[in-house]
């Protein structure tokens, strides 16, 4: 998993982001369609109810990393306005991956949040 | 990118503008999140991974920069290349030049030498490689004949005094059959070919100039077609000029090409074997089909022919063999033995690096933790030792180009004009491309396993502490197993010109059978005009000698028809009274004529009965011979010989010679020919037309050299001295010294060179050792072990590795001294007293090179010691 970390806008306070977890964002994203760079920010955005404000100085780094590992794949296309936008898709691999790192992110939510119930 | 980022901002200020922004608010908020243009475009550009290109010339200047903080190493490493490099340059440009460079001709793999040979009884016909003759009338034979060659050609030496192109010289020259250059496939560069009709006849009336003879002897005249030239006495016009690069090792002096003008007795007598034959094999023949044909060819002519046919096998040997045959096995030898050192060279600069690897680790591990791959890592490492190893190519060729230059230079003249190709070796593509593979090879195989080796550490266990001694572990076995392959490699060298030197000083104290001090040796030749018949040339020789003895210094003064050393005789065939042989089947020996006070100034021992003197073997007296030793032996069985009588087969009006007396064998060719049977006959007895004269004076024989040409003027101004040398320079360029003498100071030096570096490496890697482990010594200092102790312990790994070296590297020798069997003589390619002396200095030598660290090991003060972080 990259070290990199995502820059992420929280009601007004920059927090940021575990490692990986906008990667793990990204294919989730895309495991229903294929889209561009700006459509995935703006879900993202819309299904955080507005928490995880993703900028494209994340953004785009996230995503070239994720294509040159080969787990999403790029084309040019039309988008709904009619201009030339780029679009993402997962591939294969991209698909195991977003498994692989679901079930990582739910085990380490589960325990953190047993240690703070805990106490 | 630009393009993806502006998509992205005008969907973000179109979704301001919908909530309810106005344009220029919503580009304004949209470009403060973005951020500068320029730095997002920098981010993504890191992000998304730069081209190869660009990450190529990163590393260049990365690599550059690291190098220059530490020229020490870098210096040290460039030059270790280099040297390593630019032998193995020099070398193959040699190499190239002589044995995979195309000759100059046609399709030069299709031209074959063709010569007869006349094997012995129980003698193979292949161990007579060396001669290439056939006679005339067989040549026009196999020329009619024959199908599966397109075309065969001859050619003979030839000289003539040159007048009218500068000062009167006599010139070395060639003569040839008209298709000679046709057969080769070259064509003039400027004028004609010969033409049909323009050979045999009365003297050459025709001539073809090579290149260099145009320039230098004629000035490049643009008028040269046309030109006539003045060839002893006759008038010659010039029709052709020969293209800059052909070259015609064989007769490599020859100044001047003419048509064959022989005499009749060359021309008919079909016993007379004297021309050489180059056939070209006509298109789609193969060599065997080609020598099957010759052989039924030679069958019908000895059927034919029985007297002077009855014995005679063609033997075909490709016209590049005959060429390069003689210095291809050296060439080989040399340049493995400088493959050697490039390796040895190698494993100097792995252990450099391994070293510096060693103190980099934590520099890579912070760039490991900061993201960069390890493909990256090693990549970035390769580019440094690909760039040293580039410098020293560039200062290696160089060095080679010089090198080179004094290889050739070192090759004497006469040798030199026998191997022509070796002029052209110096710097062209293939040499460059030879150069660019080692370049490479060489920076792969130095950086590689460092590279490898850097990348690997785990990235938080370097950035702890560095105060782990790292001299176990994989690294320090691959530097001993690196020592250790330097030592053995060096081994091999040593031994290897060990036993070239030991040969050529058994050569040079080879006793050829006369003594060869303060001799001077040269030619005279009676042409037929002034000297027509044998009493003529009885005279010149009585009358020349007198002079000669006059010479102050002169202490001895001989003739004979061929000088020893030289291998130029002739040989005769004959038979023995009251031992009939079939026609054509008689024996065959060397054949000399020699002045009756030849073997006492040469000191040729007497072995029996008595020497030549000029009553009992004048003119009228009856015919006598002496025959040496070999004859003895083969033709004698060793009987007594004298008393008995032969007789020369060529004529049937030949007398009976009587044997009076046999000598001691003298070496014929080379020093370390072996013993031929010679037939002696007196001067008075049977003369000879080309005489040459050896002169034994008191101090320096070259000192005698300007009396003898006034004195052969005052004889007969018509005449001059034909190749005049000490004895000791024939030694010395004869090919038997010099293909020994030559390699010798090569591999002697790169045996020296390999040395050097393998103690450099060894001392290098001991010392290294030792201050890697100054803790623990220190420590067991402080717990009181002894200095023996320690001595003990850091000698003992220097001795471990030298040890495994020797081994390893006698046993490689055993095995690859027996390619160089050959050049040896008088000494075995196994012979024990050379390893074992050889491996003992080595080991010493290694001794030595382990003792100065151990010293500073031993004066390691404890506390100072301990104190060391």
């Amino acid at each position: 998993m990259s070290k990199q970390q995502g820059k992420v806008l929280m009601a007004g306070k920059r927090i940021d982001l575990p490692q990986g977890t906008l990667d793990l964002l990204i294919l989730r994203t895309l495991a229903l369609e294929p889209q561009h760079g700006w459509a995935i920010s703006e879900r993202i955005h819309q299904i955080s109810s507005d928490v995880l404000l993703i900028q494209q100085g994340s953004l785009y780094p996230a995503l070239h990393r994720l294509e040159r590992r080969g787990w999403i794949r790029a084309k040019w296309g039309l988008s709904e306005n009619n201009r030339k936008a780029k679009y993402y898709e997962l591939t294969k691999a991209g698909r195991k991956q977003l498994q692989v790192e679901e079930d990582s992110w739910k085990k380490l939510a589960a325990a953190v949040a047993r240690v703070i119930e805990s106490v | 990118m630009e393009a993806e980022l502006r998509f992205h901002m005008e969907r973000q200020i179109e979704k301001y503008v919908q909530s309810g922004a106005t344009r220029e608010e919503a580009a304004r908020r949209a470009r403060l999140e973005f951020g500068g243009d320029e730095q997002v475009k920098e981010e993504h550009r890191d992000a998304r991974g730069v081209s190869f290109i660009e990450i190529l010339l990163r590393d260049v200047r990365y690599g550059f920069r690291t190098l220059s903080h530490n020229p020490g190493f870098s210096i040290v490493a460039i030059l270790t290349l280099a040297l390593g490099i630019g032998a193995n340059t020099a070398i193959f440009s040699v190499v190239y030049a002589a044995l995979i460079r195309p000759l100059p001709y046609s399709q030069p793999n299709r031209l074959i030498t063709l010569s007869e040979v006349r094997p012995q009884e129980g003698q193979s016909t292949q161990s007579n490689t060396r001669n290439w003759v056939t006679s005339y009338p067989d040549y026009l034979d196999w020329a009619r004949q024959s199908k599966s060659f397109e075309s065969l050609a001859g050619f003979s030496g030839d000289s003539f005094t040159l007048h009218g192109a500068g000062e009167s010289e006599l010139v070395f020259a060639a003569q040839a059959t008209i298709n000679f250059f046709s057969t080769l496939g070259v064509k003039p560069l400027l004028g004609r070919d010969f033409a049909v009709g323009e050979d045999i006849a009365a003297g050459p009336k025709v001539a073809i100039l090579p290149y260099g003879t145009w320039i230098r002897r004629f000035g490049g005249d643009p008028h040269i077609i046309g030109r006539s030239i003045q060839l002893d006495d006759k008038s010659v016009s010039v029709i052709g000029v020969l293209p800059r690069e052909f070259e015609f090792a064989p007769r490599g002096n020859a100044e001047i090409w003419v048509p064959l003008h022989i005499e009749k007795d060359l021309a008919t007598r079909r016993s007379l074997r004297w021309m050489p034959v180059i056939g070209r094999l006509a298109p789609g023949i193969m060599p065997q089909q080609a020598q099957a044909e010759l052989n039924s060819i030679t069958a019908s002519l000895a059927a034919a022919y029985p007297q002077e046919n009855g014995a005679i096998q063609v033997v075909m040997v490709p016209l590049r063999e005959r060429i390069v045959g003689q210095v291809e096995l050296l060439l080989l030898i040399l340049f493995g033995a400088v493959g050697f050192v490039l390796l040895i060279a190698c494993a100097n600069v792995t252990n450099l690096f391994l070293v510096r690897a060693a103190g980099r680790r934590r520099e890579f591990s912070i760039r490991a933790a900061l993201g960069a791959g390890r493909a990256r890592l090693i990549s970035q490492l390769l580019v440094e030792s690909l760039m040293l190893a580039a410098a020293g190519g560039v200062l290696g060729l160089l060095l080679a180009e010089w090198g080179t230059s004094l290889l050739i230079a070192a090759i004497p003249e006469t040798l030199l004009t026998f191997t022509p190709f070796l002029r052209d070796a110096h710097a062209n593509l293939a040499v460059l491309a030879f150069l660019c593979i080692a370049v490479i090879f060489t920076g792969l195989a130095f950086g590689l396993a460092p590279a490898l080796q850097a990348s690997h550490g785990r990235e938080g266990e370097a950035l702890k502490e560095e105060t782990r001694a790292s001299a176990g572990g994989v690294r320090a076995r691959l530097r001993g197993a690196l020592v250790i392959a330097e030592i053995a490699f060096c081994l091999v060298l040593l031994i290897g010109s060990a036993l070239m030197v030991k040969s050529l000083t058994a050569l040079l104290n080879h006793n050829p059978g006369f003594d060869t001090q303060n001799l001077l040796v040269f030619g005279v030749n009676l042409p037929d005009t002034s000297y027509p018949k044998d009493p003529d040339a009885v005279r010149f020789d009585k009358e020349f000698s007198d002079r000669l003895r006059g010479i102050p210094g002169v202490v001895g003064v001989t003739s004979n028809s061929v000088v020893p050393l030289t291998g130029n005789g002739a040989s005769i065939r004959f038979l023995i009274e009251g031992q009939p042989v079939a026609t054509g089947h008689e024996n065959e020996c060397n054949i000399r004529d020699t002045s009756n006070n030849y073997f006492s100034v040469m000191k040729i021992p007497l072995r029996a009965g008595r020497l030549f003197d000029d009553s009992a073997d004048s003119e009228t007296a009856p015919k006598h011979v002496m025959v040496n030793e070999a004859w003895v032996k083969r033709y004698s069985q060793g009987e007594n010989p004298l008393g008995k009588r032969i007789k020369f087969t060529y004529s049937a009006s030949q007398p009976y010679r009587e044997i009076v007396g046999v000598v001691g064998n003298t070496a014929e060719a080379g020093l370390d020919s072996s013993d031929e049977a010679s037939l002696f006959v007196p001067f008075s007895q049977d003369a000879n037309s080309f005489i040459t004269y050896a002169v034994r004076t008191a101090g320096n024989p070259a000192n005698a050299l300007s009396g003898v040409r006034s004195s052969l003027r005052v004889v007969d101004p018509q005449l001059v001295v034909i190749q005049p040398f000490t004895m000791d320079q024939i030694i010395s360029q004869s090919p038997s010294i010099f293909l020994r003498r030559y390699p010798s100071y090569l591999i002697g030096s790169f045996a020296a060179l390999a040395l050097v570096l393998a103690m450099v490496g060894l001392y290098g890697l001991i010392s290294y050792s030792v201050s890697q482990r100054t803790r623990e010594l220190g420590i067991r200092i402080a717990l009181g072990a002894q200095q023996a102790d320690v001595m003990r312990l850091v000698l003992g790994e220097g001795a471990r590795l030298t040890l495994i070296g020797v081994v390893i590297g006698l046993a490689a020798a055993l095995g690859l001294t027996q390619l160089m069997r050959s050049l040896l003589f008088g000494v075995s390619a196994a012979d024990p007293i050379t390893f074992v002396s050889v491996a003992v200095v080595l080991a010493l030598v290694a001794i030595v090179a382990c003792y100065i660290p151990v010293r500073r090991a031993m004066s390691t003060d404890p506390s100072a010691a301990l104190r060391y972080e």
